[in-house]
């Protein structure tokens, strides 16, 4: 059993697909059980009757016809327009302007991509440190997370089965702390630096504006729909994927039609990587919990622990340390349906959880050995990893900081909540 | 060097490889184009007509599945599932490409068990006459996993094929 584990986790290390991992522990935990192996699939198929997941391949494709079409650059010059006049302004922009595209392209690393390569050389021109830039951009490529329609949002929705439209509406207050901080963070560093970007200009805002005047419409009712609660998600996303391709592809024609498979190809390459996962975890779960493996976790939990204050305190060492190995999604789908009865246990809300999982995964995008964003940044600047891992970090402790806040702040998650 | 296939056999397999590429690419655009037209089309039925298909969500979601199982057959061939992979930037050449054999058998198997065990249970709900979506036999939504985690068995097949040359060929050359 011990020994199984260890080459499962040997294989993980060497780079096995996690899904075949999670895959193989699955069937064997079914043959110790004596269980007809086909139970996997017939787990597995659930991903197909599941509510909510049809937003995840919707969305994703719109992410990434967005950031392959000319909107990033239009998001900057918007933002800039909006906030460029505050001292410090183009950090913030900056900030702003990544939280947004993060929350609409559902935190995949696209933004980095997308957004740093407008925004980086733009910070270096404007006189910032070439160090707080790398920095910055690296960390603001995860930093809209916790807005809605961010893919691990509705994944944790589907997986903890609790209402989408209340964790959207949690993420707000702590997403925004973590933008403020952030912000704070920039101002402080640049402080010598008082200049504002650029005067405040009614004709650049209504310049910005009409450039994107066939974008703006999405955000209004996307955002304006979801956490009004007057369309659903996957409603939101459909309409979100096709207008979309209508907009980018046929009236302003930035992306030629004989691309368009190329970009369905690809995002639903990470569909199906992400979702893949979901399925074969959802069988690793379903025998775990058999096995009784959530009182077993909660037997040794509570040798440590006396109270809601010591378990937050345990439960953010644990996310922290599985989300510098783990990427988000997969963190999601294997650790959540069992913390979710221990948390029970302590009175932990499960929306204030959730926001606490996703916050403190956030900070695993930016820890060291394998942060995607750290690796993404390395790449896309050509800089070595090891400038990157030390400009990120004292927006990592930044962060770090937050997101010990919204942990001990219940309030902060729930504040929005109907009802409560 | 091991010898090297007939040119017409290379030719055929390189055509084979061409089709089956442009199969699995057809089957994820037509999915998704129509997921996103069936979803809109349902919207717009229900606040304009107050009407929709019952059969639509049922549909979409099953279209999630399969969706999901041939964007999963894609990120094989790219070999781009999510992972790990920690150790083997410190792994020293010989040993890197080793360990690739290993993960890609390990994987292969994996995704052949899967295959099998899916099909099983493809095999027993054609037997007792499954249903869904209103009637339609329910093998016809389910045959996806075993065809999709076929498909993945054999790409990484392929992979531990190809390593295991490589791993052949440094062995070859490293003796005198």
């Amino acid at each position: 059993m011990i020994l199984v584990g260890l080459i499962l986790l040997v294989l993980a290390l060497l780079g096995a697909p996690l899904f075949a991992v999670i895959a193989a522990s699955a069937l064997w935990g079914y043959y110790r059980a004596d269980i007809d192996l086909s139970a996997v699939a017939i787990e597995f198929f659930s991903v197909g009757t599941m509510p909510f997941l049809l937003a995840i391949p919707l969305f994703t494709f719109a992410g990434f016809v967005l950031s392959e079409s000319g909107a990033p650059r239009r998001l900057v010059r918007i933002t800039r327009a909006l906030l460029g006049w505050m001292p410090g302004g183009l950090a913030i922009v900056s900030l702003a302007a990544c939280a947004f595209f993060t929350a609409f392209t559902g935190a995949s690393g696209v933004t980095i991509i997308a957004l740093g390569a407008i925004l980086y050389p733009a910070l270096t021109q404007a006189g910032y440190p070439e160090r707080f830039n790398l920095g910055l951009v690296t960390s603001a490529g995860s930093l809209g997370l916790l807005f809605a329609p961010s893919l691990p949002l509705i994944l944790y929705g589907v997986v903890a089965q609790q209402p989408i439209d209340e964790l959207f509406r949690a993420g707000v207050l702590p997403g925004l702390l973590m933008l403020i901080m952030l912000s704070g963070w920039s101002l402080w560093v640049n402080r010598r630096e008082r200049q504002p970007l650029s005067e405040f200009s009614w004709r650049e805002v209504a310049g910005a504006l009409r450039e994107s005047a066939w974008e703006i419409p999405l955000p209004v009712v996307v955002l304006g729909g979801i956490y009004s609660g007057l369309i659903g998600v996957s409603e939101a996303a459909a309409v979100t994927a096709l207008y979309v391709v209508f907009v980018e592809v046929l009236v302003l024609r930035e992306i030629p039609l004989r691309e368009l498979p190329r970009i369905m190809r690809e995002s639903m390459l990470l569909v199906g990587g992400i979702l893949v996962i979901l399925g074969v975890s959802l069988a690793s779960t379903n025998i775990m919990i058999d096995a009784g493996v959530p009182q077993k976790l909660l037997a040794v939990v509570e040798q440590f622990v006396s109270g809601p204050l010591t378990f937050l305190l345990l439960l953010l060492v644990f996310l922290l340390i599985l989300g510098a190995i783990l990427d988000i999604f997969s963190a999601l789908v294997l650790v959540v349906p069992l913390i979710l009865p221990v948390a029970a246990q302590y009175d932990i809300h499960p929306v204030h959880l959730g926001i606490v999982f996703l916050a403190a995964m956030q900070l695993g995008y930016l820890t060291p050995p394998v942060g995607l964003n750290l690796f993404i940044a390395s790449y896309r600047f050509e800089v070595p990893i090891v400038r990157v891992y030390l400009a990120t970090l004292p927006f990592l402790l930044i962060l770090l900081i937050s997101v010990i806040i919204i942990t001990y702040m219940p309030a902060l998650s729930l504040w929005l909540l109907p009802g409560t | 060097m091991t010898e090297p296939p007939g040119r017409l056999g290379r030719r055929l397999s390189e055509r084979l490889e061409r089709i089956g590429r442009g199969l699995e690419d057809l089957v994820l655009i037509v999915l998704l184009s129509a997921m996103i037209l069936l979803a809109t089309t349902q919207i717009v039925l229900r606040n304009a007509f107050d009407f929709g298909f019952i059969w639509a969500d049922e549909v979409l979601k099953l279209m999630v599945l399969w969706v999901a199982l041939f964007g999963a057959v894609a990120a094989s061939r790219a070999d781009k599932h999510i992972s790990i992979d920690v150790v083997s930037r410190f792994l020293s050449p010989g040993l890197r490409v080793a360990s690739e054999l290993v993960v890609n058998g390990f994987t292969a198997a994996v995704c052949a068990l899967l295959a099998w065990h899916s099909g099983r249970f493809v095999y027993s709900a054609w037997e007792f006459g499954d249903r869904l979506v209103g009637g339609l036999p329910a093998w016809w939504f389910q045959i996806v996993m075993p065809v999709a985690f076929g498909l993945m068995a054999w790409r990484y097949l392929l992979f531990t094929g190809a390593t295991a040359l490589r791993l052949a060929n440094r062995w070859r050359y490293r003796e005198p």
